[in-house]
């Protein structure tokens, strides 16, 4: 059995920190260009760097999405991209183009890892862009158990599968909707979620059809921290999860849930009992339901979202620990959603076991005694006689 | 002049129109999605084998698709085909350790936007590439300076925008307990009505607009366009082949009005329409 590699999207510098420091092997990023995220924030050249040298000081990886589908305009901008990602020591780079491929393979020293984004879901597809080269395959997200297990079977290539985060309604690549409805290029990092959309479903004579809820592409999130000991001994590579623009609340939670379940496994693989409480753990974190999607084969209407577009907002995480004090054990928090004297709430970090606490006393940043934190960002001081980290978060008890 | 392709709807389209059109596109039974007509029994081929015919294999392809892949390549080697347009890179695997006497078109859909890509699939010997409608057309005649491939165009037709192997629609009929039988959907937003089909191998969404690229069609030098019958009338749809077959710089401005007036829903798609790659943060 190799235990898998936990890999975790980060949108920034915060979130790349945040996702190594609770858990992940690797986190893949977006750089300046070329990547399918063109609304993220994304990485500068000099903030990957900083970026690979801090994961590589945990002995961590970063990979860098270079997946757009090219137009001519982009073809001037490979070379020297390319180059710039390998003098700064990225481990891989996660690529659908064969151009990039062939490029980055001849010019560079980089690892090329290919991108879910060619849908690639069966034998011949693998060897094929084995044959190129490729180290490891983002397998597409129709694969099911059966189709991951022949393919591990049959081509000697690493593999990573999708374990956690939102599905695309259609096959990756296959999707131009968002050129379509809001001329924005879901192929070169515009996609703007028109499977997520309402519409008004009509029949062959453009009568309407019409459920309780509007008819909509959007299908529920995916999670298989329940199957994780399955694909551990499928010997998949690297499990990997969705959401390059998801805060660092939602990437510490899942990081660390994913984390322990992998470890609490690989360490003792007969003594291993599925943990129902990581699972409801999970769900705190998320504002859509989730389901394993085509890993078992079921992709019918039970993995289907039919919400009418209403999504819960999450105001769960209450605040990061930014300092802590251990001789006088006052932490400095910044907030994040309200929170009041007198609230029971959770700590979690990376080091330790999720700590209750009641809040006492709060103190500004001016050292007065305030009563409720209701700013954004607002920095106070709370006395916590546990030790507790930077970068432990507070949460709200349920 | 470039050579004109459609995908018949039936036998009866491929009658009436094979005297005006050069070639058709034509699908195989569960390994086609975004064609008209999908066959099973290829001995059809023996009667437009005067014609240019291109077999498409176009879905996203599974390890049980695989040997019928194998079966039908081989198949297919029988016929008197031009050539083989697919998408998944499991046709190309497959097809290269055979000794087939047909090219093989790489026709991946939203993706055959550069030259250098479609460079780097002729080296692997496809001669011909199938554009993408998403680019403009500006896009495509620098692609003509620079490619090695031979190229195939859309001019005419509804637009492929989605594809899936989810069951879109029946999975929303089946969880509010919907009936319905059409064969042929229809999704609606802000006025605008676009196909949907959900079948066996899973659903497909066509654009609103209909794409009317005669005017650009004179400024391309291709060696084929594809002229797309989905949803429209075959008197209409012999009509705007003739018209294609007949412009000139003479008669562009004429044509081009006459195909507009005959449909509601006519647009020039991309082609004059550049799609946006970077999001400002205040768009």
């Amino acid at each position: 059995m190799i235990k898998p590699e936990l890999l975790a999207p980060a949108g920034d510098l915060e979130r790349l920190k945040i996702a190594l420091r609770y858990g992940a092997d690797a986190v893949y990023i977006g750089g300046p260009s070329l990547n399918l995220r063109a609304n993220a924030i994304n990485f500068t050249i000099d903030e990957i760097k900083e970026g690979v040298d801090f994961a590589h000081k945990l002995g961590k990886k970063v990979y860098v999405t270079v997946n757009i589908i090219l137009h001519n305009e982009e073809l001037v901008k490979i070379d020297e991209y390319l180059k710039k990602l390998d003098q700064i020591k990225v481990d891989a780079i996660i690529v659908s183009d064969p151009v990039i491929i062939k490029e980055a393979l001849e010019k560079t020293s980089l690892e090329v890892h290919l991108s879910t984004q060619t849908s690639t879901l069966n034998i011949e597809a693998c060897k094929f862009w084995k044959d190129m080269g490729v180290k490891r395959i983002v397998l597409g997200r129709e694969c099911t158990k059966e189709e991951i297990k022949e393919i591990k079977d049959n081509v000697d290539i690493e593999l990573e599968t999708f374990i956690h985060g939102a599905m695309c309604a259609g096959y990756s690549g296959r999707c131009v909707m968002s050129n379509f409805f809001t001329n924005r290029d879901a192929n070169r990092g515009g996609c703007s979620q028109i499977c997520r959309w309402d519409f008004n479903l009509l029949d062959e004579n453009f009568n309407n059809i019409k459920g309780d809820m509007p008819f909509t592409f959007c299908s529920k999130d995916l999670s298989m921290l329940r199957y994780i000991p399955e694909m551990i001994d499928m010997n998949i590579s690297s499990f990997k999860i969705e959401g390059r623009m998801r805060s660092i609340y939602y990437i510490a939670t899942v990081v660390s849930i994913y984390r322990k379940v992998i470890d609490e496994y690989c360490n003792n693989k007969k003594s291993y009992e599925y943990n129902i409480l990581y699972e409801n753990e999970l769900r705190r974190c998320a504002n859509r339901d989730s389901v394993p999607q085509f890993f078992n084969g079921v992709y019918n209407e039970e993995a289907s979202y039919y919400n009418g577009r209403i999504e819960v907002s999450n105001q769960d995480f209450l605040g990061i620990v930014i300092d802590y004090d251990k001789s006088t054990k006052i932490a400095t928090i910044e907030q994040r959603n309200y929170f009041k004297k007198g609230d029971i709430v959770e700590i979690f970090g990376p080091n330790h076991e999720t700590i209750e606490y009641k809040i006492d006393k709060i103190l500004d940043e001016d050292g007065n005694i305030i009563d409720i934190v209701r700013h954004p960002k607002q920095i106070i001081k709370l006395e916590i006689c546990r030790n507790i980290e930077k970068y432990d978060m507070i949460r709200k008890k349920y | 002049m470039s050579k004109i392709l459609t995908m018949p709807k039936d036998m009866n389209e491929i009658l009436d129109t094979k005297e005006i059109v050069d070639g058709f596109i034509i699908g195989i039974k569960n390994l086609s999605i975004n064609v008209n007509m999908c066959i099973e029994n290829l001995e059809l081929l023996n009667d437009i084998k005067d014609k240019d015919i291109f077999i498409s294999l176009n879905k996203n392809m599974h390890n049980n698709d695989l040997k019928k892949i194998k079966d039908i390549l081989i198949e297919l080697n029988n016929y008197n085909i031009k050539g083989v347009m697919f998408y998944d890179m499991a046709v190309l695997n497959i097809y290269k350790s055979l000794n087939l006497n047909y090219d093989l078109v790489w026709a991946m859909e939203h993706a055959v936007t550069n030259y250098m890509t479609i460079n780097f699939y002729n080296d692997l010997g496809i001669n011909y590439a199938y554009l993408s409608s998403d680019i403009t057309e500006n896009e495509i005649i620098n692609i003509e300076k620079h490619s090695k491939s031979k190229l195939i165009v859309n001019m005419f037709g509804y637009l492929p925008m989605f594809a899936s192997k989810r069951h879109i629609v029946k999975n929303y009929l089946n969880y509010f307990n919907l009936k319905d039988k059409s064969k042929i959907n229809y999704i609606e937003n802000e006025g605008n009505i676009y196909p949907i089909i959900d079948n066996n191998l899973g659903t497909v969404c066509l654009s609103c607009n209909i794409l009317n690229g005669i005017k650009s069609y004179l400024n391309l030098d291709v060696e084929y366009i594809v002229l797309n019958s989905f949803n429209i009338d075959l008197d209409k749809f012999i009509e705007v082949i003739k018209l294609f077959k007949s412009v000139n710089k003479n008669n562009i401005e004429e044509y081009n009005k006459k195909i507009n007036n005959s449909f509601k829903n006519i647009d020039t798609g991309f082609l004059n329409k550049e799609t946006i790659y970077k999001v400002k943060k205040n768009d």
